[in-house]
């Protein structure tokens, strides 16, 4: 029933999709993770109105479907005159996704540094940036890094869906195959099988990462 | 050729919301239940049980919700299964949604002190019955908040069903946006039913958590 | 809709999801099931005007669709439509969700392996259409440019034979993809059919996409499973009699505006 050898002229077709997903990821991750930052930031420490129109970005982000965002960015805004590649708006896409949803995970995490840390930082005479970037982020990402890990991995997972809009990544690089050999079970299988790899790497990579960063812990 | 108005468009979306709210539902409530399950047969702390819920979760959690959507509506089908663009739209979410709750679920119970177990099996009550009386009661406190948030995961993955055909939400308005080619319009318009579908989700779900933080 | 169906539905669906494990694997006659059933399941399309898109109810109508009803109504059996996109029209009917596929469906010999053929009930030629502005008159004129295409379409597979690897090919999932694709100007070249171009220029006269050269003729057939002779060949005989009886002409006049082409279907 199950034929597999139908896959191998494609393995060509299924390197690539895989190459193109793994660069999304790589981007939009960097690229998400610091928006995040920037805005978790402004969101903590900032005037309420810089406050609540990041709230704002947030919430619509959080509460529609990554597709509709998609298709809004693709098809809906080359009708007021911004055109983008399939590629650019699936990055896009993907970038303001983590965006909104790290903005919220890493401003948790600020949430968690006591009131003291800030006022023992002034008294030493560092500046707000100085204090931010030197005293408080880094233990304050600490605390949230799985649920960052955890989040950056179902971008990628989500990042399926560009295919969508002929982005030619691992799930477009699928259906091709499946539209040519009418194998859908074993090329789906198979794709689902490198998307859990990637999964799997994703959070290994992430941990080794965090031990790297976090290991100013260890005071010898 | 037919013109569609305003009121056409958005009759349109709302006859499709429908689907959308009735599949979230039904996704839901097959999701909690199969995370019931799971729960149980993780507590039951049978090894095999265990590394099968692990191995659930991992793969569940691990691979994207439209792979598995696919794998349910044309690939079952391949192997002789027959199954409906709805039937595999509930599966799929049934099963995606069900290995969050596991793990969210499992943060819950964990947190309560491992001595309430000891405690209730010293007071001669069995596993379910501790499970029953003792665990269920504070867990479900703690996971109520998590649970309602993760639901706004599960309404925006029904919009996935779009592309195994199953007419929901986001299907209706490629399918508007086609008849009426007009995108920005469509699509906002779907975005904000979604919006509003979602957020008094999101809305709850942070209500719940700071009430019970503030109750602690 | 009523919350009253929707609620029958729903109890429906939890009835199929209990019997979903239990799903019957039963090789028969296709006709026999039909007949027995009084419902035939027809796979149309919902976004490929004229042959089906959605009127205002968000229901399929076009050429394919009365096609289909004509069809039902020859074998007494009420009619079932089920809206499928062409990379999905084939697996519907491998996997049994539908009977016949009335879908515009073009014949290659990929697809002959995998499903039979009825005798065709529609003529279409495909061709590579677009911009006025781009000047493109062969496939190497295509070299550094991109074109959109409905992924397993007869199309796609027509374009990247002729196509030099210079050549970005965009798919998409569905021909509604495709379109949008165009008409948001994302593309300024698409491979598709005639009457599909000629419905855009209808809809859209400043976006018209002109004709820049022809694919393949590919006249429509009805696509069944493999090996179901009996009901192939009362398909065939149902669309002798749609041409004598001059239903196939009748239907051409209502979506195409024009009577089908001299000794078609002869």
């Amino acid at each position: 029933m199950l034929n597999f050898s139908d896959l191998l002229p494609y393995t060509d077709q299924f390197l690539k999709g895989l190459l193109t997903t793994v660069e999304l990821t790589l981007y939009s991750t960097l690229l998400g993770l610091i928006l995040g930052a920037v805005l978790a930031t402004a969101r903590q420490y900032g005037s309420s109105l810089v406050a609540g129109v990041v709230s704002v970005y947030v919430e619509l982000i959080r509460n529609t479907p990554f597709i509709v965002q998609l298709f809004f960015i693709f098809f809906g805004l080359p009708s007021i005159g911004v055109m983008l590649s399939p590629w650019q708006a699936g990055m896009i896409a993907m970038v303001i996704n983590l965006a909104a949803y790290s903005t919220e995970i890493i401003r948790a995490g600020l949430g968690t540094t006591p009131k003291g840390q800030w006022e023992a930082a002034k008294v030493l005479g560092l500046s707000f940036k100085q204090t931010l970037l030197r005293v408080v982020m880094v233990p304050a990402v600490e605390k949230i890094y799985p649920a960052l890990t955890s989040q950056c991995i179902i971008v990628m997972l989500g990042s399926a869906v560009l295919s969508q809009i002929s982005v030619p990544d691992l799930t477009y690089a699928a259906n091709l195959v499946q539209s040519r050999n009418f194998r859908s079970f074993e090329s789906y299988l198979i794709t689902a099988g490198l998307y859990l790899l990637l999964a799997i790497l994703m959070r290994k990579a992430f941990n080794m990462i965090g031990r790297r960063v976090f290991s100013y812990r260890v005071i010898k | 050729m037919i013109e569609f108005s305003n009121i056409d468009i958005i009759r349109n979306l709302l006859i499709a919301t429908q689907w959308t709210i009735l599949l979230s539902l039904a996704a839901f409530a097959g999701g909690i239940t199969v995370a019931l399950l799971l729960t149980a047969a993780r507590l039951n702390k049978t090894p095999l049980l265990s590394i099968f819920v692990r191995i659930y979760v991992e793969v569940f959690q691990g691979t994207p919700l439209l792979m598995q959507m696919f794998l349910c509506f044309f690939g079952l089908s391949m192997i002789s299964i027959e199954i409906s663009a709805w039937n595999a739209a509930a599966l799929s979410l049934t099963l995606f949604t069900s290995a969050f709750l596991v793990e969210i679920w499992r943060g819950c119970i964990d947190t309560l002190p491992k001595g309430q177990w000891e405690a209730s099996r010293c007071l001669g009550l069995s596993f379910l019955q501790t499970l029953r009386y003792i665990i269920l009661p504070q867990a479900i406190k703690t996971a109520l908040a998590p649970s309602i948030g993760f639901s706004v995961q599960v309404v925006k993955g029904t919009a996935l069903a779009s592309v195994i055909g199953f007419v929901e939400l986001t299907k209706a308005g490629s399918m508007l946006n086609n008849a009426t080619f007009e995108p920005f319009k469509v699509f906002t318009f779907v975005a904000i039913i979604y919006f509003i579908l979602c957020y008094p989700l999101s809305w709850t779900s942070k209500f719940l958590e700071k009430k019970f933080n503030a109750s602690r | 809709m009523k919350f009253k169906n929707i609620f029958k539905k729903t109890l429906l669906i939890a009835a199929s999801l209990a019997t979903l494990s239990a799903a019957n694997i039963v090789q028969a006659d296709v006709l026999q099931d039909i007949k027995d059933r009084k419902v035939l399941r027809v796979a149309v399309p919902q976004d490929f005007p004229p042959f089906g898109s959605v009127g205002l109810d968000l229901k399929p109508q076009g050429i394919d669709i009365d096609v289909a009803q004509y069809i039902a109504d020859k074998m007494s059996v009420e009619l079932e439509l089920i809206p499928v996109t062409s990379a999905n029209r084939i697996p519907y009917l491998q996997t049994k969700k539908a009977d016949l596929v009335i879908s515009s469906l073009g014949k290659n010999p990929e697809r002959e392996k995998a499903i039979d053929f009825s005798t065709p009930y529609a003529p279409f030629f495909l061709g590579v259409f677009g911009d006025k502005e781009i000047q493109v008159k062969s496939a190497d004129d295509l070299t550094n440019k991109t074109v959109g295409v409905t992924r397993g379409a007869v199309e796609d597979l027509e374009l990247e034979k002729i196509v030099s690897s210079n050549t970005t090919i965009q798919r998409f999932e569905d021909n509604n993809t495709t379109l949008s694709a165009y008409l948001s100007g994302q593309v300024n070249l698409i491979a598709t059919g005639n009457l599909v171009a000629a419905e855009i220029a209808k809809k859209q006269p400043n976006r018209a996409p002109e004709s820049k050269f022809m694919l393949k003729e590919s006249p429509c057939y009805i696509g069944m499973m493999k090996d179901e002779s009996a009901l192939q060949s009362e398909v065939n005989s149902i669309i002798a009699a749609a041409f004598s009886d001059g239903t196939l002409n009748s239907i051409s006049m209502k979506w195409l505006k024009a009577p089908l082409p001299e000794g078609f279907g002869a």
